[in-house]
C-alpha cells in the first residue's frame, strides 16, 4: 500500500465553496488539524 | 463512501465532495440522500479548473477524482479515473490514511 503515497508531493491548491447548508468552507481551515479526502464528482444531482 | 463514513471520522479525516452542480441542486440532492459528509457545489467549476490546472487530475474531462490532503495541506495521493466507475476502493483511501497517521 505504501506505493500509493506520492513520492513527490505538492500543495494542495486553496479554495473556498458554500457547503450545502450555506457555511463557507475553506480547504486550508483543515491544516495542521486534519487529513482531507478530496472527491470530484462529475455529478450526481 | 457513505457507509464508511464513521471510518473516516474516526482517522480524524474530512471527506469533502466537489461537485458540478449548481447550489441549490446539489444542496437538495445531499439533503435528500442524507450525505454524512461535507458537500461543496462548484457551478462555475472554478475548482475543478484549479486542481485540473494546478494538480492536473483532469486529463479526460470530467471524470471521477479522488485526493488525499495531510495535514500539511500537501497532496499526498491522487487518483483520476479513466471511466464513471473508476473509484480506489474505500479501503485503499482508509490505508493511506492510516499511512498517513502514523507519520
Amino acid at each position: 500500500m505504501s506505493g500509493m503515497i506520492q513520492v513527490d508531493p505538492q500543495p494542495a491548491p486553496d479554495f473556498e465553496l458554500a457547503d450545502t447548508g450555506g457555511r463557507m468552507v475553506k480547504l486550508s481551515d483543515y491544516k495542521g488539524n486534519k487529513i482531507v479526502v478530496l472527491v470530484f464528482n462529475r455529478g450526481f444531482a | 463512501m457513505r457507509q464508511e463514513h464513521d471510518e473516516f471520522v474516526k482517522r480524524g479525516a474530512e471527506v469533502i465532495a466537489i461537485g458540478p452542480e449548481s447550489a441549490r441542486a446539489f444542496a437538495e440532492w445531499w439533503q435528500e440522500h442524507r450525505m454524512p459528509f461535507t458537500g461543496l457545489a462548484d457551478p462555475d467549476h472554478s475548482v475543478s479548473k484549479l486542481y485540473g490546472q494546478q494538480v492536473k487530475i483532469f486529463k479526460l474531462g470530467r471524470m471521477p477524482a479522488q485526493l488525499i490532503v495531510d495535514r500539511n495541506g500537501m497532496i499526498r495521493y491522487k487518483h483520476y479515473g479513466d471511466s464513471m466507475s473508476d473509484i480506489p476502493e474505500n479501503g485503499d483511501i482508509l490505508a493511506i490514511i492510516d499511512e498517513l497517521n502514523g507519520e
